[in-house]
């Protein structure tokens, strides 16, 4: 088949959790040597191959360490032991409208926005009339964001982040923007992404979506991937487990 | 070198970044971005009423003697406090969102240099109108001094920006370093009143060649020491490839500690 996506070898990664994180050098010199701190292993030694064009749901119960595995593969955070690599431009939407400022219009969001994710003044310029017009905000785009309704600020976030034309799109549980119609709407818009040989990458819980959208479903469960493979196998197997 | 492509790529974003620096620091207030230099000239003022008085130093055109290294100065610790801080203001897309962290260390360094450019305009006006100091070709030196300085701040902002988050500790500690190095250098006296056999020690901080190097294209119309500059150019290279492994290093814990 065709070349990796991401490629993941052998990684594992632990947080140190602190009782009492010393934050000044007055609390490092006191707390020396009786620190008490523990490491929690939250993805053990995971070894992992993500096709291009593949689109894969990450399913598990809270606390699994999806989240983490996505985190690392974006190179927000960098793990322990092990390698990460990402082939192709990477867009992640982690949190939507990570970068918003509240006093600044919906348009010049955009490009502050569209700038954190690595675009150039010229791609931004030529996506402006896309994004907008899937935003659905209509005038409302020269209003400042903190005048927005929650579901407008969602919108206008996801429109971005899905409009960067990255060739590995990274989704954190953020299907669940907007309403019936605008989720819909995010909806085609992935397949089409998926139709045009773009990797995506999906956390979610909404494992109807994963039936009808990946063609890859990955279940985490306490660190490590419990089962690999056909989407309409891992759910049903997953669902019996959580029964 | 694969570092270097992804500054380009992410151009945009250290282009908004420096604008909204400039912008936003003075944002709601009257004089705007003239801030910038009016305080570093009222300190100067300040100084050159005060200083002849308690040191009885007798130094030709102290006033605009004190600007430029006041003016200098500030720049230096301009970078270095902002540079500090920054990844700590930007805690929320560090979180969130991958791109090269080191935009925003370099974002304040640039926007320090554009600062100091505009407030070398003021040093250029007291230089016009002053009789006994006139403008002189040599001006033209001073984007090379100035990217000295640049490389400098930013190699020392770098370190303390990526240490500051994991000891909160060095932001004081640097606040008072920075103040007594604004006396251990000669911003508000000359190194002539110390003797020749101690003067070396002084040159050793590289803003004392630097500041120097202002003075004497701004106002004394000569070329800057060559083995001043020679020596400060080193420095300055070392201390920004230190800053830069340190930074590269602690970059990757950035969005567990901040």
């Amino acid at each position: 088949m065709s070349e990796n996506s991401i490629e993941i070898r052998n990684m594992s990664k632990s947080f140190k959790i602190m009782y009492d994180k010393p934050l000044t050098l007055k609390d490092r010199l006191i707390s020396w040597k009786r620190n008490k701190y523990e490491m929690r292993t939250v993805l053990h030694d995971i070894t992992l191959d993500i096709k291009k064009g593949e689109t894969v749901a990450l399913i598990g119960v809270n606390g699994s360490g999806k989240s983490t595995l996505l985190k690392i593969m974006t190179k927000i955070l960098y793990p322990n032991k092990g390698t990460v690599k990402t082939y192709g431009k990477l867009s992640s939407l982690l949190e939507l409208g990570a970068g918003f400022h509240p006093d600044f219009t919906g348009r010049e969001n955009i490009y502050f926005n569209a700038a954190i994710f690595g675009l150039s003044r010229q791609e931004i310029d030529k996506r402006m009339d896309e994004i907008i017009e899937f935003s659905e905000l209509g005038a409302f785009i020269d209003n400042p964001v903190r005048v927005y309704s929650s579901g407008m600020y969602m919108r206008l976030a996801f429109s971005i982040a899905i409009n960067v034309d990255a060739e590995i799109l990274l989704i954190d549980e953020i299907l669940a923007v907007g309403d019936q119609h605008f989720q819909e709407k995010c909806f085609k818009k992935l397949e089409e992404l998926k139709n045009s040989n773009k990797t995506i990458v999906i956390v979610t819980h909404n494992l109807q979506q994963v039936n009808e959208l990946c063609s890859r479903a990955i279940w985490v469960q306490n660190g490590v991937i419990k089962l690999d493979g056909n989407p309409k196998e891992v759910v049903k197997a997953y669902l019996e487990e959580c029964r | 070198m694969e570092e270097i492509r992804e500054i380009i790529q992410y151009r945009e974003f250290l282009k908004t970044s420096v604008q909204k620096d400039i912008r936003g620091k003075y944002k709601g207030s009257f004089f705007g971005v003239l801030w910038s230099f009016i305080n570093p000239l009222l300190q100067a003022v300040v100084y050159a009423v005060i200083f002849p008085y308690i040191m009885r130093t007798q130094i030709e055109n102290y006033l605009v003697y004190l600007i430029i290294g006041i003016i200098a100065w500030t720049f230096f610790t301009n970078v270095i406090n902002a540079g500090m801080m920054v990844i700590q203001m930007n805690a929320g897309i560090i979180k969130k969102v991958y791109f090269p962290r080191i935009i925003l260390p370099l974002s304040s360094a640039i926007s320090g240099v554009v600062n100091f450019l505009i407030s070398c305009l003021v040093i250029l006006l007291f230089c016009i109108f002053n009789p006994s100091i006139g403008v002189s070709w040599h001006i033209i030196i001073l984007p090379l001094i100035t990217f000295i300085q640049f490389v400098l701040s930013l190699g020392i902002s770098l370190a303390l920006s990526a240490i500051n988050i994991y000891i909160k500790d060095t932001q004081y500690i640097i606040q008072f370093v920075l103040n007594l190095m604004f006396y251990a250098t000669p911003i508000l006296y000359t190194v002539d009143i110390f003797p020749e056999s101690l003067r070396w020690v002084l040159m050793l901080n590289p803003m004392a060649g630097l500041v120097d190097a202002y003075r004497c294209i701004f106002m004394y119309h000569t070329i800057p020491d060559f083995s001043v500059l020679a020596y400060t150019c080193v420095v300055s290279v070392v201390l920004f490839v230190i800053g830069l492994i340190v930074f590269r290093k602690l970059e990757k814990g950035f969005a567990e500690e901040v």
